[in-house]
């Protein structure tokens, strides 16, 4: 919800300095989205959970984007109220404040409790410097300073998971991911805090969609714990899916019926009424759910079968990565030249699709075979994923933003990082669930060789241990396998709705 | 007249209160207290316990922490073990003389005798002549200290010293030399045990480790069946 004031203290002030503190903050939360990737199994053996229990990890995940999503729709509208430093000083604290849980968690309950206030705090942050940023710069000129504060989220969350991995696997540990977050939004408070002070920062008495951010938000908490399979062994979803789903599916439904009838809505549910609005915000969830199982299961791989570090799986990882940015700004200028929106994001979508097609192709030899130089062939699909991700990102965004229209512009912009971000929610817990399903049912009359009077157990073991990594293999078969065809059904969604770029006209 | 009755009354009123304070239920001495509780722990129809090792347990020593429900000398608990700085989770059951477990992967298996020497007995830990409860007996220079709030109980705290030896009967692993630190927190009048605490140089000679025991549902009528196999 970008609602620039037209405050002429503010824009007296050193637009630049109060910018660069504010987007050091964005920067330190996002970092933080991904970043716990490449870190999973040693912050599950220091809460004591077994590492033949991963299941217990799906809420480290699930509980940041969880938080991060009951915050952003109203922290536009409370920097409004509040002052767009102080929300935005308040939210960074309680980043922190979430940090510290996390590191100092003895048990699994404080770690999960100390993700969830860690999205909280940092979801919050994107639209209050977005909207600092549009108070800053006059219209015209704003364009440019608001694509750099998006570049900066976007740049935190892809150097997140190599963060992670470099502190995890260096002699510190991965507390560390978090300690060092303290002092930094300590001494960026620290900075603003003449800012923070003064009583002249601009507010307005805006009012806040109270009702409909917690009926959204009970909605999303209810089908998160509906998925959650807490014991996969026996189902794939979790315990109480049979009366959650349901209940979660009520809430969204009363969440749209009272935003019909809202005097300021969070977001204007007629628009989906228009083909090319819904079409894109389905296309963007199913990429981002595309991304989140790359993120994971990657480095999950990387450490349970080709027996990597938390260093060695980022830089894995990073491999795909890189290919996003570079697709970003590929799919952007190909829009722009073919002048469609829908062949360019069916093109990234599809391209993303081979890349996890051949993903699922892996085996243990997979990273050896040179293709060109020091550069493999796992290199080059990890890459091309990468790149499909990132060119499906500009035509996706546009193709909502113009369908939107100028004056929800802002709101629009606040509902494609939801949509992504639920695409995240839903497309990771589905696919942890089945996956580990799977994974038991593949093994389910596979017995462990015992030690004790077993003359053969060495050879019997390492048998086992070799069904067990191929068993490992085919569940990641499986999941690369069913998120190329969530690309694919994308790709189609986003052939068959995205209206065409509109005729440059000025306004 | 009436305004000089009022200090009396409230001096006659506060002594009262005083006394009936300094009257109330005197808690038993530490030595009963654990003779009490060690009893009644014996004499339960169940419960549900969780075992938690902190410190230097060393590579001989791969059992972390259990949890599960006892009817001894049947038990169902999971185990983590730690196996080259990575934890697993295993599952145990102890009913009628037969051992099983169910490992990483794959369903139930029954273990010889041979093997379950490999791992540690669980059935030791509250076994009646052995075990945990009957140590209480054995524990020597008992001392009850004030109470303490032990989750969500009002206990007290006795503390006393167990010979190596002893602790080594209900826990192979630890060496049977010295003695140890013992404490139990014993809540009256219903004498149930909520938790138990050993420290000392269990499983080195020089270097200091803890067990703690926490135990819940006293009582609750707990009944372990054979799992099926396979």
């Amino acid at each position: 919800m970008i609602t620039p004031f037209r405050s002429a203290r503010l824009r007296s002030v050193n637009r630049p300095a109060l910018l660069a503190l504010t987007g050091a903050g964005l920067f330190l939360a996002s970092l933080d989205a991904y970043v716990v990737v490449t870190a999973l199994l040693p912050m599950l053996t220091s809460v004591h959970i077994a590492v033949n229990r991963p299941e217990q990890a799906t809420p480290i995940i699930t509980g940041f984007l969880l938080g991060y999503l009951a915050v952003m729709p109203i922290a536009g509208g409370l920097s409004d109220r509040f002052g767009r430093i102080r929300i935005f000083a308040a939210c960074l604290a309680l980043f922190a404040f979430g940090s510290f849980l996390t590191a100092s968690a003895p048990s699994l309950s404080q770690l999960v409790t100390g993700r969830l206030l860690q999205g909280a705090g940092g979801g919050a942050l994107v639209p209050a410097v977005l909207a600092l940023a549009a108070d800053l710069y006059p219209a015209g000129d704003r364009s440019p300073v608001l694509g750099a504060v998006s570049a900066l989220q976007e740049i935190g969350s892809v150097l997140g998971p190599l963060w992670g991995g470099l502190v995890t696997a260096s002699s510190v540990g991965w507390t560390w991911i978090f300690w060092l977050n303290i002092p930094a939004a300590a001494a960026i408070i620290w900075a603003l805090w003449p800012e923070i002070q003064s009583r002249r920062e601009e507010r307005r008495p805006t009012k806040l969609d109270w009702v409909g951010a917690l009926l959204a938000t009970a909605g999303l908490a209810l089908l998160t714990l509906a998925l959650y399979a807490a014991n996969p062994e026996q189902s794939p979803v979790g315990a109480g899916f049979l009366w959650q789903a349901p209940l979660s599916v009520l809430f969204f439904a009363a969440f749209v019926w009272y935003e019909r009838h809202a005097s300021q809505p969070l977001i204007n549910v007629r628009r989906f009424r228009d083909s090319s609005f819904s079409g894109s915000a389905l296309t963007n969830a199913i990429a981002g759910a595309g991304l989140m199982v790359a993120l994971v299961y990657i480095p999950v791989l990387a450490n349970a079968v080709f027996s990597m570090n938390a260093s060695g799986s980022a830089l894995l990882l990073v491999r795909l990565m890189l290919g996003i940015p570079i697709g970003a700004l590929l799919g952007g200028w190909l829009a722009y030249r073919l002048r469609s929106y829908r062949l360019v994001a069916a093109l990234g979508l599809v391209l993303a699709a081979v890349g996890f097609l051949m993903l699922s192709g892996w085996t243990e030899g997979s990273l050896k075979p040179h293709l060109i130089g020091p550069l493999t062939l796992a290199d080059g699909e990890l890459f091309l994923t990468g790149l499909g991700l990132g060119i499906e990102i500009a035509p996706v965004s546009a193709a909502l933003l113009d369908a939107v229209g100028e004056a929800e512009r802002g709101a629009g912009a606040s509902f494609l990082i939801v949509m992504r971000l639920v695409g995240m929610l839903v497309g990771f817990s589905l696919v942890a669930g089945f996956g580990l399903w799977e994974f038991h049912r593949a093994t389910a009359h596979l017995l462990p060789p015992l030690p004790g009077l077993n003359p053969n157990f060495a050879a019997q073991f390492a048998f086992y241990t070799l069904k067990v990594k191929q068993a490992i293999f085919d569940q990641y078969h499986l999941i690369f396998r069913a998120t190329a065809i969530a690309l694919l059904v994308g790709a189609a969604v986003a052939a068959a709705t995205l209206r065409p770029l509109a005729r440059p006209r000025w306004q | 007249m009436r305004a000089a009755w009022r200090p009396r009354v409230v001096v006659a009123g506060l002594t009262l209160v005083m006394a009936l304070t300094a009257c109330g239920p005197q808690p038993p001495d530490g030595a009963t207290l654990l003779t009490q509780s060690s009893q009644r722990m014996l004499d339960l129809k169940g419960f549900h316990f969780q075992m938690q090792i902190t410190g230097f347990t060393g590579p001989a020593e791969p059992v972390q922490s259990a949890q599960g429900d006892a009817h001894p000398p049947d038990l169902h608990a999971k185990v983590n073990l730690k196996e080259g700085g990575v934890l697993l989770e295993v599952e145990v059951i102890f009913n009628s003389d037969k051992i099983y477990l169910k490992s990483f992967t794959g369903g139930w298996q029954e273990l010889t005798a041979a093997q379950v020497a490999q791992f540690f007995d669980a059935r030791l830990l509250f076994d009646p002549q052995a075990g945990l409860f009957a140590a209480m007996r054995d524990t020597t220079a008992p001392y009850r200290g004030n109470s303490e709030k032990i989750n969500g109980h009002d206990t007290y705290p006795v503390d006393g010293v167990l010979q190596g030896p002893r602790v080594h009967q209900l826990l192979p692993l630890i060496r049977d030399q010295g003695s140890y630190r013992a404490t139990y927190w014993i809540e009256t009048p219903s004498n149930n045990l909520w938790r138990a605490r050993v420290t000392g140089n269990l499983f080195d000679a020089s270097q200091a480790a803890t067990i703690v025991f926490d135990f819940s549902n006293h009582d609750h009528p707990v009944s372990v069946s054979p799992p099926p196999l396979g």
